[in-house]
């Protein structure tokens, strides 16, 4: 199966109860269709329950890179989680697994 | 002539050593030490109200016995923010230690004036509103939990101060983690503090280096093909050529493991950034957005057109309040039957805990949904499933009796299911709860003590 970790790489952040993900691209054609096709709106729909609140996209076409803004994402944060990982640092990784059409 | 920056610690707990082979081989013009994470200062307050003396990371007793006499040798200024809560107390035991080294002529600078712990309440009659960054609640100081620690990101200005005054070690309480690394650029070549292309440079410099390995191959999907899981424990530690004008070379210690490129650089770039195109720090607003990155060499990635913005009026301050504990128990339950085994369980701690002021109870199935919750699909028929429990209570107490109510229940639960020791002789963990909030900088008045052997 393809998957978006076919096209990009990428690492997940925290900050208090917000994580952000990046998507880096693997390459200019990549970028391309990953700008065009991964949505703000398709991220948070494929996270389901692990986001409450609201997802928000940043593209840094000079890297050719999304960064994705998770709101309310940490049950609470890294000094509050009841999580195994509280910090969220595998959540780029399950995006990053999201099958991918052509 | 190039500066050189080192960057050796990126957590309380990093290998601080690995300064030495930066400042043995005379790699680098100063070396910074990031120590403290957001639940870090919760953790040092455990540290200050057993032992007032305390309350600063472990970390700088080896940075005083092992790299401070290296260093102070070389004029290799040392800039760390591991005073956590007490910078004062810190830079009297690096006092003690050179002393006994026999380190004469060290200049130690604590700076303070970040803990506002206990004036919270005067800033609220000084009119600050301190409501919730996210969420726009007022701080209700009566309610919320148990106030542990209140502290401002200051920026670098204290710490440029210590360094021109010759200081040989600066140790401070929380400062924003970039700005420690821009201090000592702004000391060197003496940059306007309106000069906001270069400061914010600065600031993504620092950026890169506050995590250490994370920029050199540690943590990353980008080179994990290339990188020899070996090498990882003993990664050279990045550094940073900065030119007058702002742009920079990352590169790593020379002579140890470790990848740097453009994609290690891009991963740590965006790593816990909200917009990149406004980074605010307290000294500039730096955007990400208009620079670029390019491969000059083996190991080393250009970094040019950083653009800056003036700084925010305000100042961020974080306030930890204890919510109450959390503790976790983990059993292994397996076939036939492990779901309905699992039920069972479930409903005999639902009946176990009845009466006792258990707030919170979560089950996350280990290896099946534990990372990534309702995304995983759970299998109809496992072998095995370990179940992680993890429960709150407003006090430890509470905790401790739940556990021991559930070892009761040994003999009496669904088949074959077992617990480790090491989860039953566990402790309960702190529940701090965060109150992001901004203040103005008019409150702020960051003071600096120098001690000298």
């Amino acid at each position: 199966m393809k998957r978006l970790y076919d096209l990009a790489f990428g690492r997940a952040g925290d900050k208090g109860n917000i994580a952000n993900l990046s998507v880096i691209a693997r390459s200019p054609e990549a970028y391309q269709e990953i700008k065009a096709k991964l949505t703000a709106d398709k991220v948070k729909a494929y996270l389901g329950d692990l986001v409450k609140g609201e997802v928000v996209r940043y593209e840094m076409d000079n890297i050719e890179a999304l960064n994705f803004v998770l709101y309310d994402a940490l049950d609470g944060g890294g000094t509050r989680s009841l999580r195994i990982d509280g910090l969220g640092k595998s959540l780029a990784g399950i995006l990053l697994y999201m099958p991918w059409e052509d | 002539m190039v500066y050189r920056i080192g960057s050796a610690q990126g957590f309380y707990g990093d290998d601080v050593t690995r300064a030495l082979p930066m400042i043995l081989g005379e790699h680098v013009d100063v070396v910074c030490f990031e120590a403290l994470a957001e639940l870090t200062l919760a953790i040092l307050q455990k540290d200050r109200l057993k032992d007032p003396s305390r309350g600063y990371t472990f970390d700088l007793n080896i940075i005083a016995n092992k790299i401070l006499p290296e260093a102070f040798k070389r004029k290799i200024p040392l800039i760390t923010n591991g005073g956590g809560l007490n910078p004062l107390g810190a830079a009297e035991m690096v006092r003690q230690t050179a002393e006994k080294l026999g380190l004469h002529g060290v200049k130690i600078a604590a700076v303070t004036g970040d803990d506002v712990t206990f004036k919270l309440a005067d800033l609220k009659v000084a009119g600050e509103p301190l409501t919730h960054l996210e969420t726009g609640d007022p701080l209700d100081l009566d309610s919320g939990g148990f106030l542990v620690n209140a502290n401002v990101y200051l920026g670098a200005a204290p710490i440029v101060e210590a360094l021109q005054a010759g200081a040989d070690i600066v140790i401070t309480g929380r400062v924003a983690d970039p700005a420690l690394y821009l201090a000592p650029l702004i000391a060197h070549y003496g940059w306007a503090w309106d000069d906001w292309d270069r400061l914010a440079s600065g600031i993504v410099c620092g950026h890169l280096l506050e995590c250490t390995g994370q920029v050199v191959g540690g943590n990353s999907l980008a080179v994990i093909d290339e990188i020899d899981p070996a090498d990882l424990p003993h990664l050279g530690y990045p550094i940073a050529h900065v030119e007058a004008d702002g742009r920079f070379i990352i590169t790593k210690t020379p002579g140890m493991p470790g990848i740097v490129n453009v994609n290690t650089v891009k991963e740590q770039l965006l790593y816990e950034v909200h917009d990149p195109a406004n980074y605010i720090t307290p000294d500039v607003v730096a955007n990400f957005t208009t620079l670029t990155l390019e491969d000059v060499g083996e190991n080393q990635v250009r970094v040019c057109g950083v653009t800056g913005k003036p700084r925010p009026e305000k100042l961020k301050l974080n306030i930890g309040r204890v919510e109450g504990y959390m503790r976790e128990l983990i059993f292994t339950i397996g076939c036939p039957e492990a779901w309905r085994k699992v039920e069972q369980m479930k409903r005999m701690i639902e009946k176990t805990w009845e009466g006792l002021p258990i707030q919170r109870v979560e089950y996350h199935y280990l290896g099946i949904n534990s990372l990534f919750g309702s995304v995983a699909e759970l299998p109809p028929d496992p072998l095995e499933v370990i179940v992680r429990v993890m429960f709150t209570a407003p006090d430890e107490g509470t905790l401790k009796t739940a556990v021991r109510r559930m070892m009761t229940n040994g003999l009496s639960g669904p088949a074959g299911m077992s617990i480790s020791g090491t989860t039953i002789s566990g402790d309960a963990r702190i529940i701090l709860g965060l109150f992001p909030t901004l203040v103005g900088r008019e409150h702020i008045m960051p003071q600096i003590d120098y001690m000298v052997v």
